[in-house]
């Protein structure tokens, strides 16, 4: 019998929970380690934080799921990883925190980490809706209570007032711009619908050095005989609906009516706002980790930025050396054969963007996306390997490398099944590979991108079809991560 | 927005905005654009299941 443990239950965590459940036998066990009791399609809050659905159509409770599909759920918050056990047991296990404070011991046989992003709005002074001067997307709660906000604003607007929106990111570090981008053009569609467009002005903020980059170095697309890169699009996008844009910034504080800012060329800014929305740069959750003797181990576990080192290449080189072999490609831990990482919870070995500092040290560059689709694959993979290895297999056997995977996005920009539109994107690999792809990294022929109904009717469709495969109903396994 | 940065910024045409939701070229971008991500996704999952 073999106890395999998952902490986490978003995109990556619940995946491989469900795949490993799926393909191991009654003897063994899955349970998962998650603090929230709900899943949380995440894609989806962007629709929540401009009014359009309530938390309850982005959510479901995990405990029924579970039960059902014979998985154990622990309700708790992982802390600490002891992978040799202690001097009393030899057995590996987890220490996991509950709401009341109550800390269980979880055994495991094999571990995954996909515990995803620490929300760090403690990064910039005066970020973020709990006491601070912005609002997020990031949980339903946030997303709902900057529903809530900008009802207000256009209750104001009705009565005359002109608002000004600001939405983006918080810091230089920040990634996920392409979730701050489906919600400024969600914004702007639901303003017009509403009919106060002409009184708002909007503005987008951004650490990319470019729009469009994505924290992906953006992409290049064929359209028109020429190969025109994804900023053109982006700016088109913005100027035809009237939102303007501030690059390369870090956002330094966010004061209650403005934000200050500074940009890759060393100059400050600041810009004034009514409603702000602005997510915030992620570390990992601080798990920390200890030997059998008690002693801290977790440098050797996870990188300074708390998440967990797997099988990349960790070298600090120039951004000019970095290589598609740097990307892991199993997620095993290098020092713990069984323990892996899976979704955000991996520590990437550097950005996909080519990185910028301002004359002052300041790093402005997004870090890399690992979201959705690459989160999925990866959590499946990883699941893939554990099984085969309690089989018998004395190393991983599944892959999913970053650099060695394609991607296939649809980013709302409007939400109406006859008026809405979305940008239905591919791009393939995910991590530029150079070496394959000498011109722009990725294969043309497979990575494209256009903006209409047709992306809208899609997005439509992956909600309900990604929330019908994460409550394990019949056939799920059908339906691709 | 200031004029001078809109100046520089490519913009489409009202034909390229009003094909976006033309509903009987839509249908067509529909299927074609799930093709295109179906093709992504097969080269994507390789080898999914354990041996």
């Amino acid at each position: 019998m073999s106890r395999v443990v998952v902490l986490g239950a978003g995109i990556a965590g619940h995946t491989a929970a469900a795949f490993a459940r799926s393909w191991l036998g009654r003897g063994d066990t899955v349970t998962v380690v998650s603090p929230r009791p709900d899943y949380n399609w995440v894609p989806s809050n962007i629709w929540v934080g401009v009014g359009l659905m309530k938390p309850a159509q982005v959510t479901f409770p995990l405990a029924p799921v579970y039960e059902r599909a014979g998985i154990e759920f622990v309700q708790a918050a992982a802390k600490e990883i002891h992978p040799e056990g202690d001097r009393e047991h030899p057995t590996p296990y987890v220490t996991a925190e509950s709401a009341d404070g109550e800390t269980r011991k979880v055994p495991y046989d094999f571990l995954i980490n996909a515990t995803g992003p620490a929300l760090r709005f403690d990064k910039t002074d005066g970020l973020g809706p709990e006491g601070g001067n912005s609002l997020s997307v990031c949980l339903p709660t946030h997303a709902a209570q900057a529903a809530a906000a900008l009802a207000e604003e256009v209750e104001r607007m009705r009565k005359g007032e002109r608002r000004r929106f600001l939405v983006g990111v918080g810091h230089g570090t920040c990634t996920c711009e392409g979730a701050a981008f489906e919600y400024i053009v969600n914004l702007e569609f639901e303003l017009r619908n509403r009919g106060v467009r002409d009184r708002a002005e909007i503005t987008w903020v951004t650490n990319e050095y470019e729009l469009g980059d994505f924290g992906m170095g953006g992409m290049h697309l064929k359209r028109g005989g020429y190969v025109t890169p994804s900023s053109i699009f982006n700016a088109s996008l913005f100027a035809e609906r009237g939102i303007d844009w501030i690059t390369r910034a870090h956002v330094q504080k966010v004061e209650p009516d403005r934000v200050l800012y500074e940009t890759v060329d060393g100059k400050e800014g600041e810009k004034e706002f009514d409603f702000a929305m602005l997510l915030p740069p992620f570390s990992g959750v601080g798990l920390t980790a200890f030997d059998s003797e008690g002693a801290e181990i977790t440098e050797r576990l996870f990188l300074p930025n708390e998440f967990m080192r797997v099988d990349a290449d960790y070298t600090p080189k120039p951004h000019e050396d970095w290589r598609a072999s740097d990307w892991p490609r199993t997620y095993q831990s290098p020092d713990y054969e069984n323990i892996f990482a899976a979704g955000i919870a991996f520590a990437p070995p550097h950005a996909i963007s080519v990185p910028h500092k301002s004359p002052n040290g300041t790093v402005i560059a997004p870090a890399p996306p690992r979201t959705g689709m690459p989160s999925a694959m990866i959590g499946k993979a990883v699941a893939g390997s554990i099984v085969d290895m309690i089989g018998g297999a004395k190393a991983p056997t599944h892959t999913a490398s970053m650099a060695e995977m394609g991607a296939a996005c649809v980013a709302s920009a409007g939400a109406n099944p006859f008026t809405g539109t979305a940008a239905s994107m591919t791009v393939y690999p995910i991590v530029p590979d150079f070496e394959r792809y000498p011109d722009y990294g990725r294969d043309q022929d497979r990575t494209f991108g256009e903006i209409g109904l047709a992306g809208h009717w899609i997005k439509i469709l992956l909600h309900h079809l990604f929330l019908y495969k994460a409550r394990l109903r019949p056939g799920w396994r059908r339906i691709p991560e | 927005m200031d004029d001078e940065k809109i100046q520089y910024v490519t913009k489409p045409t009202r034909f390229t905005v009003f094909l976006r939701t033309f509903l009987p070229w839509q249908a067509w971008r529909f299927a074609a654009i799930n093709l295109k991500m179906i093709e992504i996704i097969r080269r994507s999952h390789h080898g999914d299941s354990p041996k």
